[in-house]
Formats: structure tokens, sequence, C-alpha cells
């Protein structure tokens, strides 16, 4: 995995929603190709920031973000989606009086030439989806519409895909199945970088985890050692069961 | 989304208030000619009535439904809407009238003269232009910028008062008439209605049908309907939501000339606030049907048509409006979301 060159390089991010409050506070990230990244961290800690600061949907005010070589930041996000970029957010992760169809179809706007291909290709990943594709993605519950949101960030094919907490709300069972697909987009070539909430699951499948508190990136290992640190465990993985 | 319901229907309350204080509005006066029209000819006033509702509601939808699009795709409250539909109006008045014209402050006068059927296609194109002007130079700056929306509601009120003064002075005070031959009512069973009101209904079905269509069959309709779902998931798809916003205005602003134009003819006659006026009836269409939903601003433009017109069989045509709005306090009462809006269900 090390001698792969570095496809996304966030350097230093200082970045917020409201003038002069600041919620990222120099948050920084190497990521190479072919990566699957984790990153943990307390709730209110800017994970979800960071990941829209990345994509263009929270101005960054200082630091750099980069794209394989090209400078990224503060593009818009249609231009990061161009450039093989694909978000899943935390919340409000589908158009709600769309259909599933018409919200896949959303998914793959700028490449609408392939659309038949790519829904026959996610039609294989998420059959359920095909057969309500007629459904208001408004009356989907939490599970279905995470579906839904994956599904319509793989139409465009990215090549770096960020997911927010995909396995939220969701039951042990769909819970598992997330992680699991989420490793085989993985394999299959797909830069991940995914913030979770259950660290432990995380850690295990990722490469390696970022560990984010208070706006800035305390440190980083591959997923196992931070599995084994004791701070980690104390903060995030609770000790029963460690 | 409550909130900006609430926010509408005090202003349109408030609106209606100043109004109602001020002269009598020239849609009355040639609606009460219609209704002694069908009283005088013994027939069934509820249906002709119920038939003028359905006439005025469809210019009422085709006014507010660009009012509709702009509340979806960009969460503002457009005040200076009644001046698009105004304008459209003058533009073609001062492309078709035989009389002298002149353009504000320029010394020299000259006639235009064109025939209607040219003159109202170019006003309503160069009422889609103003579209694309009014975003390009005001609305997507606000946008870059972060206005807020209550900030960029009070830029479009100032926006309103200026345009309403602006055509007043350059279209002076008395109403003008686009075209000036009369109209005469046939006698079709119980509905008495002329040739050239037909003509608009159909005019205004079609717009609102490709409405319609556009928002439902073609990718960039449904790409609207998505930035009004969620304007940073819209951009996280990858569409270019100021793009999309663009259009929008575009669209805005040339149906709300279309519906101008059409009330002209209808009333026989346009004035420099009639746009203005209407607002409020906009307003009040538009958060009965479903504020921001596609589809409301038409259910809820027929509603308040129909309402506001049938009332008069029964209560003093002064009073038609406010039960119209009567009708849409009841219905919010019942459905805060409006009729079409849709409560979604949360997580
Ligand atoms: N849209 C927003 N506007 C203003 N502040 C926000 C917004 N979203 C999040 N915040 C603030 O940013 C901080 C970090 O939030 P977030 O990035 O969502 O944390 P996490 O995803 O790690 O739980 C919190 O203090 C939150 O209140
Ligand atoms: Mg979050």
């Amino acid at each position: 995995m090390n001698d792969k060159p570095v496809i996304l390089d966030a350097d230093n991010l200082i970045a917020g929603y409201l003038p002069g409050i600041n919620i990222l506070n120099g948050c920084s990230m190497e990521v190479k190709e072919g990566e699957l990244i984790g990153i943990i961290g307390p709730n209110g800690a800017g994970k979800s920031t960071f990941l829209k600061a990345l994509f263009g949907l929270v101005p960054v005010r200082d630091g750099a973000v980069t794209l394989g070589g090209e400078d990224i930041t503060n593009l818009r996000a249609d231009e990061l989606v161009k450039r093989g970029v694909g978000f899943v957010p935390q919340t409000n992760n589908v158009f709600p009086s769309l259909t599933i169809e018409e919200n896949l179809e959303m998914g793959a706007y700028q490449a609408h030439k392939n659309y038949k291909k790519q829904l026959a290709r996610i039609g294989d990943l998420f059959p359920v989806l095909i057969q309500r594709k007629n459904q208001r993605a408004g009356s989907l519950s939490g599970g279905e519409r995470q579906m839904v949101a994956m599904a319509r960030a793989l139409m465009m094919d990215p090549h770096v895909l960020l997911l927010d907490e995909p396995s939220a709300g969701l039951s042990p069972a769909r819970q598992d199945e997330t992680f699991v697909r989420t490793r085989e987009i993985n394999k299959t070539g797909v830069t991940v970088i995914m913030v979770e909430q259950n660290a432990r699951r995380c850690l295990q499948i990722c490469d390696r985890g970022y560990v984010l508190d208070q706006g800035t990136s305390a440190y980083t290992a591959s997923g196992q050692d931070l599995l084994k640190d004791p701070k980690v465990i104390e903060l995030y993985l609770g000790t029963l069961g460690a | 989304m409550l909130r900006a319901a609430l926010v509408f229907v005090v202003a349109a309350v408030g609106i209606t208030a100043i109004l109602s204080m001020g002269g009598t509005a020239q849609a009355a006066t040639e609606t009460e000619a219609v209704t002694t029209a069908a009283t005088s000819g013994g027939t069934n006033l509820l249906i002709q009535n119920l038939f003028n509702g359905i006439v005025f509601g469809l210019l009422l939808a085709l006014a507010s439904v660009g009012l509709s699009l702009i509340y979806g795709t960009t969460g503002l409250s457009n005040f200076a809407h009644g001046e698009m539909v105004t304008f459209g109006a003058m533009i073609t008045y001062f492309l078709a009238t035989p009389q002298a014209v002149s353009f504000p402050l320029l010394p020299f006068e000259f006639t235009v003269n064109w025939p209607f059927w040219l003159a109202a296609p170019a006003g309503i194109a160069i009422a889609t232009a103003l579209g694309w002007v009014q975003d390009k130079i005001i609305w997507s700056q606000l946008r870059r910028r972060r206005v807020a929306m209550i900030q960029q509601m009070i830029v479009s009120i100032g926006l309103s008062l200026a345009l309403v003064n602006f055509i007043q002075w350059w279209m002076g005070g008395r109403p003008v008439r686009l075209v000036t031959s009369i109209d005469p009512r046939k006698q079709y069973g119980p509905i008495s209605v002329g040739n050239v009101t037909l003509i608009s209904m159909v005019i205004a079905i079609v717009a609102l049908l490709a409405v319609a269509f556009f928002l439902q069959r073609t990718r960039l309709g449904r790409a609207t309907r998505a930035v009004s779902d969620n304007p940073a998931l819209a951009s996280a798809s990858g569409i270019k939501v100021d793009s999309i916003i663009r259009i929008v205005w575009m669209m805005a602003a040339g149906l709300a000339a279309l519906g101008g134009i059409l009330l002209a003819l209808y009333q026989q006659g346009i004035g420099f606030d009639d746009g203005t006026k209407l607002l409020m009836m906009m307003f009040a269409a538009v958060t009965l049907g479903g504020l921001g939903h596609p589809y409301g601003a038409l259910v809820g433009s027929l509603i308040i048509g129909v309402v506001a017109e049938v009332s008069t069989v029964w209560l003093p045509p002064d009073l038609k409006f406010a039960t119209a709005l009567g009708i849409l306090i009841i219905v919010l009462l019942v459905r805060p979301q409006g009729i079409l809006g849709k409560a979604e269900r949360v997580g």
C-alpha cells in the first residue's frame, strides 16, 4: 500500500460555516491510491465538516486540498464530481420528492450518455432499488435511503468516495452489510474515505485510521494499531471487549 | 416550512389590508361587468362564476408558478414577482401600441406599432432576458456571498417598490390596453365568454402543461426538482446549481410576463400596479398549494380563483379576495404544509 502515489492530500485545513468561527483548525490527511481510510472522533469533532470541506461544500479559509497533485481547494462540488470524487452525506442524502430512479439519474447527471449502462451496473449491486425504482425516496426508511444515497454516489463511477457515517441508524445486520459492501467497493480500486461512529468496526476493515478531535487530526496509524492504542480504546472504543 | 408559510400568510393579509384601503382594483370592475352580463342572460350565475374563477385561476397560476419555482430552488420569497407580471404586459403594450412611445429620460418619441402576435412573444422574450439579467446582477451575487434569506427578501421588497414606481413613471398612472378591438361575449349554454378569453385559456393551459412536461419529463426539469429538494446534494451529484437557478429565473420571468399579457387581455387593460396587487393572491396560491411544490401553484391558484369568484354569488364582490384568504387560513390550519406539500418522514 505504501508505495502507491498520494491521491488526495489535505494540508492544514481551516474551515467553518459562520464568519469568524472555525470548526476545523488545521486538519491534515494524506490518502494513497486504493486505500480505505477510516475517520473516527467524538461527536461534534468536525468529521462531517472535514468531508464537506474536502468536497467544496464548506468554504476552506486556509490550507490546501490536492487531488492527484492538482489543487482543488474550494472547487465547487460539481467540479469535483467531474474529477471523479463521490460523496455520500451523513444526513439529507437523498432527494425526497424524486423517485429512486430519478435519484440515481441525478447521480449520473454529468454522464447521462452512460446512464443506462451505469444503472444496470448499480442494479446488480442493489437489486432492490431497481424493483422499487418508481417509489418516492421520501417514503423510504433510513436504511433504504442510505442505500439510495450510496447507489447515487456510485453512478458516476468515482475513483475517490467520501462516506459520512454510512452505518448510522442501521440495524446491526445492515451495518455489517454496509461495511462489507464498502470493503468490496474499495477492493475494486476505489479509494474510500469513511467517517464512522462505529469506531471498532470501522478500524477493523480500514487500512488506516485518523482520529479527529476538536477540528484537528490528532493522529493517524493503521487500523490495527489504533485498535490496540490505549488512548483510542479509552476514548472511542470503551474498555468492554477491548 | 411552517415559518415560511406564516411569513407568506402575514404578508398576504397585510397587503390585502393595505390594498383594500386604496382604490378599487381594475380587475374587480371588469369581473363585475362579466357578472352583470351573466345575470342579464338570466342564466346560472354559479356556473358563470365558476368559469370566471377558472379563467382567473389559470392566469394566476401562470403568474405564480415562477414564484413557486424560485422559492423552491432558492428559498427566496420574491416580493418583486408582481412587477414581472406588469412588466411583460407593459413591454407588449410598448411594442404594440400605435401611439408614440419613448424611453424614460430620452427626449425623442417614436412608434413601434408591431402587430400584437409579434409584440406579445417579443415582450415575453424581453422579460425572459430580464430574468436572466436580474439573477446575474442581483440574486446570484447575493447567493454567492451567502446573504441570508430575510435580507434577500428585503432586497426583493425594495426592488418591487423601485420597479412599480419605475413602471408608473415610464408608462403613466392610467391603465393601458394591449389591443383596441373589443372581444364580444358569446353565449355557450350558461356561460358567456369572448373568443380572446377562450384563446387565452388555451394558451395558459398549454403553457402550464409545458412546465409540467419540463419538470417531469426532461433531465433539466428533474434536476430543477432535485435542486428544490436539496441544493447541496444536487451540487454533490454533479448538477451546476447556479445554472439551474438561472434557468428558473428566466422561466419565472417569462411565465409571469405571459400571465401579465393574458391578464391584460382578460381585464381589457393593465395598470402600472396590477401585478403588484396580484402578488398577494400569488403568495396565497403558492402557500395554499404547498410551498415550493412544483404543482402547488397551479392547484392553489385554481382554488383561489374559483373561491374568489364563486363567493361573489353570495357575498359582496369587495370581499372576494378576503374570502379566498380565509380559505387559505382554514386549509393551513388543517394541513400546515399546504394541499400538495408533503410532510417528509424524519430519519
Ligand atoms: N451547517 C452548519 N452551520 C453551522 N455550524 C455547523 C453546521 N454543521 C455543523 N456545525 C458545527 O460544526 C461542528 C462540527 O460538526 P460536525 O462536523 O457535524 O461534527 P461531527 O460530524 O464530527 O459530529 C459542531 O460544533 C456543529 O455545531
Ligand atoms: Mg457528522
